[in-house]
């Protein structure tokens, strides 16, 4: 069973996201507004793990600037179309790939034909005038088409990401917990009552599993607290104490087990309140045509939850190692694995009623489909982005502002002053680009053209704050206004790459939904090298 | 939004001088090297970054993979113009998803030479020359040779040998202190961080931080395997020495996998284990770990941010750690990670170690290689007197001192004596003050 070139190529990243991720990727269509450096360096990271195609729309041509900063181009394509010679660098990364170009001013596409932009998967924006981009973000929203902004000036990094509504089942958590000592189905508490501790000699006392020996204890405690489980610190501290006296040796690995991980046992089994949020939402309660199998999934999760599973979510059915005999283990993981077999039968059946009742057929949602749901069932994650029209119209996080803007330690304030570029920009179509600051050592000092572009900016951060009703300014506004006027639209080829990697890797959450995305603003202070993430 | 850069000529003036500038070329850069800003180092002096500290740079990355061609590209572009870089390893084609400066005809090459030779052909002027080999190869005087050192490797083990040589180097004199910066990453997460040997924490003083690889106990994988990795443990540890004898196993040979992947398999079966694949069983024998280009970008280029501030002194520098998570949205813990007073590397170098008083010398060393700030993988052990206790090689000695290994300790040690412990891997010897419970 020899490998082929490609598993072998790709070799590293399948076991992040499997075979199922990778497929998502490769029939993903992404497209990049502006071949600028940042723009770039995402597309490489999303090119190099095998897209199935990108395009560039870009209708600048090469200038200096652009072939000193951007890896994919040089001297040579001074001139020359931005978004064809950068396309033809990219496309190198991957002879998988198909690169597009078109090489026509993205602002005019969004002006006179928005509708081009609905034959991508995902759509990757980088230095779009704020007009522009609301009209954009719209039409893609009204499509349900995931749109990223991007922007990097000087050392500080942004992306935004908007998308109605963002699904995964796949979020690989740490670890899935989920052995339902407090309520053990039949066969679970079957077979734990085929260990007669009692009874074992000292080699097979030894290879009790852990779960066997949590279940017998707490079975024990229960019985003599009411049907309670342990609960306060001192209840657990007894019940371990109780674990404790049913070792044969000081050094009973299997024992050591069970008390490391006691806590299992006494949080009681239940439906997470956020899945309880997920299987309560309208969506779920109003299952149509339309229905994405997301929520077909779920509404039959929810219904089981209601009947069949008293309660309780699906059993994961997976069971972390421990010390034990092979046999232990194996007839102790499938009892597990059966249980799980069980619960998912019946969602396989209510989902085909379901599907059945919307005029689907049973086989358009997989079996893999639903198994993965059901073992994930306590992890899934729904987003609900808000939309950009929201976040620059009409329902700003006004409050929410204006508390992150009092801790002067906070990214937030690049943010502001992101904001406000993008309005110096809308009337002065240049950047804030100065030398705004300086020592007493410096022989030149501040000039008017260079104190007006301060004060221009400055007026512009007060306007927004105005906006959202925030009237004490924050702290050290100045050195943060002089710090974007000397970067004055720069992108560094360090910050370009760094957000490359950060969007890239959301970009591919978004596509092959798996892992949680960012909800829904990054930035990435490159001064003081740290990140934080918002909801704006 | 375009940036407003006055091209005055459209046309490439690619000189054929040494620079190899075009106007324009260092515009971005240069709006931040001819500018001071509000929170630049005070011996920052504008315009000057440019042609003295770049041009001037001498800089070492090691490791030409995932993070070694991102730092090259990085460097280049930033405007270091005299890179050297290090890397013993040769392409292969589980590196094409992320290493983007090779290609499949790449394959089979040395990394340090393809990286090398294609960083000169796209970004003109600068000269990047490539070694082909160890780190150990090289002596203390070339590592002095440069102005900083950024590391992108993937092994705890040339990590340890690299700050531990540069730690050593600047131990007596501030002025051969040469700036490390290390970048690791693993899936989703990394991690970049500054060590100023001797004056900030050093790698060895936060190894507890990275885990081991997981090792599973032998009579586990023999007797009574559980999980799929105990029967592929099994296979290539016991079953390959026994039934294919001397034959060395070459994990790079698909053959030699998939004989240890059916071995695996059978054994599976007889145990009613499920879930042995050909590429569970690469990834155990290789410990292959998880790569994406996501994440060697981010890293990579937070390493490299570091050393463009330090050099340019443009901005503040990190100070002196930064944790990255991707899984879950973004992530990131900027902290100052604190020197290790007894760390071995650059600390007062004994280490207090309370044992069982009935440990064995066999148990004392189990002990050396499970325990997270040791991570030995041979230690040799010797009493403060410098008598022998086991040493793991050259043969004859290990013959002398084997029957050690099943005596106790502390027939050999006193309770607030020194043992001193040696690994051929790692440039230093480790002192432990031992007492027992």
């Amino acid at each position: 069973m020899l490998v082929d070139k490609k598993t072998q190529k790709y070799d590293r990243q399948l076991r992040l996201w499997q075979a199922e991720g990778q497929l998502a990727l490769e029939n993903s269509k992404v497209c990049l507004i502006n071949g600028t450096a940042t723009g770039c360096e995402i597309i490489k990271d999303l090119v190099l793990p095998g897209i199935g195609s990108f395009t560039v729309v870009d209708g600048k041509l090469v200038d200096g600037a652009d072939a000193g900063i951007t890896f994919f181009l040089d001297a040579d394509k001074i001139g020359s179309s931005r978004a064809q010679a950068v396309t033809e660098l990219l496309q190198e990364l991957n002879e998988d790939v198909k690169g597009f170009h078109l090489a026509e001013d993205p602002v005019t596409i969004i002006e006179t034909r928005p509708e081009y932009f609905l034959q991508f998967t995902i759509v990757i924006a980088t230095e779009i005038p704020e007009n522009s981009l609301l009209k954009l973000a719209e039409i893609l929203w009204i499509a349900k088409i995931p749109l990223v902004v991007v922007r990097s000036v000087g050392f500080i990094g942004y992306f935004r990401i908007i998308v109605p509504e963002h699904t995964v089942v796949e979020t690989h958590p740490d670890n899935i917990n989920d052995l339902r000592l407090d309520k053990p189905f039949p066969a679970l508490q079957q077979f734990a009552d085929t260990f007669d501790f009692d009874s074992m000699d000292p080699t097979d006392h030894g290879h009790i599993p852990y779960v066997v020996i949590l279940l017998k204890y707490l079975n024990q405690w229960k019985r003599e607290h009411g049907g309670n489980l342990p609960r306060t610190y001192s209840e657990r501290d007894e019940y371990k104490s109780i674990i404790s006296r049913g070792k044969r040796c000081s050094d009973e690995e299997n024992f050591d087990e069970a008390l490391a991980n006691v806590w299992k046992a006494c949080m009681p089994s239940r439906v997470p309140r956020e899945i309880e949020e997920i299987l309560n939402d309208a969506t779920c309660e109003n299952i149509t045509a339309d229905s994405s199998n997301f929520w077909i999934i779920a509404r039959a999760i929810r219904d089981f939850v209601a009947n069949e599973g008293q309660g309780l979510l699906p059993l994961a059915g997976t069971v972390p190692d421990m010390k034990a005999y092979t046999t232990g283990y194996v007839a102790l993981q499938s009892a597990y694995h059966q249980q799980a077999r069980q619960d998912i039968s019946v969602i396989r059946s209510r989902v085909n009623d379901i599907l059945n009742s919307i005029g689907r057929t049973a086989d358009s949602i997989h079996d893999d489909e639903i198994d993965s749901f059901c073992k994930n069932a306590a992890h899934i994650k729904v987003i609900r982005y808000r939309s950009l029209q929201e976040e620059y119209i009409s329902d700003p996080k006004k409050v929410e502002l204006e508390q992150w803007l009092q801790d002067p330690q906070d990214n937030i304030i690049h943010y502001v002053l992101l904001r406000a570029v993008d309005r110096f920009y809308a009337t002065h179509l240049h950047h804030p680009d100065a030398a705004t600051f300086f020592s007493e050592d410096d022989s030149e000092g501040l000039g008017e053209a260079a104190k007006s572009e301060f004060e221009s900016l400055k007026a512009q951060v007060h306007s927004l704050l105005e906006a959202w009703q925030i009237s004490n300014p924050p702290e050290h506004l100045d050195d943060y206004i002089h710090e974007i006027c000397r970067a004055g639209g720069s992108e560094l080829p360090n910050i370009a790459s760094l957000i490359g990697g950060l969007v890239s890797q959301e970009v591919i959450k978004l596509i092959t939904h798996q892992y949680v995305t960012v909800n829904n603003t990054c930035i990435f202070d490159g001064v003081r090298s740290v990140s934080s993430t918002y909801v704006l | 939004m375009a940036t407003q850069m006055q091209t005055d000529d459209p046309t490439p003036q690619v000189s054929a001088g040494s620079t190899k500038d075009w106007p324009g070329r260092w515009s971005h850069i240069n709006k931040i090297l001819d500018r001071r800003g509000p929170f630049c180092d005070p011996s920052f002096t504008p315009g000057h970054n440019e042609e003295i500290l770049l041009s001037q740079c001498k800089i070492l990355v090691i490791g030409a993979g995932g993070l070694g061609c991102e730092i090259l590209k990085n460097l280049a572009l930033s405007g270091f113009r005299d890179i050297e870089v290090i890397d013993m390893d040769t392409i292969d084609v589980s590196n094409l998803n992320r290493q983007f400066l090779f290609r499949p005809s790449d394959v089979g090459s040395p990394k340090a030479k393809v990286a090398a030779e294609f960083v000169m052909k796209r970004v003109a002027g600068v000269k990047v020359s490539y070694y082909h080999g160890k780190i150990q190869d090289k002596d203390d005087d070339y590592y002095l040779g440069f102005h900083m050192i950024i590391c992108g490797l993937d092994s705890v083990e040339a990590r340890r040998w690299m700050n531990a040589t540069l730690v050593n180097i600047a131990q007596d004199d501030p002025e051969k202190i040469r700036v490390l910066i290390d970048g690791g990453t693993e899936g989703f997460k990394g991690q970049a961080r500054v060590i100023i040997p001797t004056v900030t924490s050093c790698y060895e003083c936060s190894l507890e931080m990275f885990n081991k690889p997981t090792t599973f106990p032998i009579c586990t994988t023999a007797n009574t395997p559980r999980l799929p990795e105990h029967c592929i443990e099994w296979a290539s540890v016991l079953q390959w020495p026994k039934v294919r004898g001397d034959e060395k196993m070459d994990t790079d040979d698909p053959t030699h996998i998939q004989w240890i992947y059916e071995t695996a398999l059978s054994k599976a079966k007889e145990f009613n284990i499920s879930g042995v694949t050909y590429s569970l069983t690469q990834g155990v024998v290789k410990n292959i770990i998880p790569a994406i280009a996501s994440t060697n970008a981010v890293i990579a280029a937070a390493c490299c941010n570091e050393a463009f501030k330090i050099i340019t002194t443009s901005q503040p520098f990190l100070n002196n750690y930064m944790m990255y998570t991707g899984n879950e949205g973004v992530y990131t813990h900027t902290f100052e990670y604190e020197k290790k007073p007894d760390c071995p590397v650059c600390g007062n170098q004994t280490l207090p170690l309370e044992v069982r008083k009935d440990i064995t010398v066999e148990d004392f060393i189990e002990l050396l290689q499970e325990k997270p700030d040791i991570q030995l993988k041979k230690p040799s052990l010797s009493t403060s007197t410098n008598e022998k206790i086991y040493w793991q090689s050259p043969p004859f000695f290990e013959e002398r001192t084997r029957p050690n290994l099943t005596k106790e300790l502390s027939s050999l040690v006193n309770s607030g004596e020194d043992i001193i412990i040696t690994d051929s891997s790692l440039p230093f010897s480790l002192k432990v003050r031992i007492s027992y419970a």
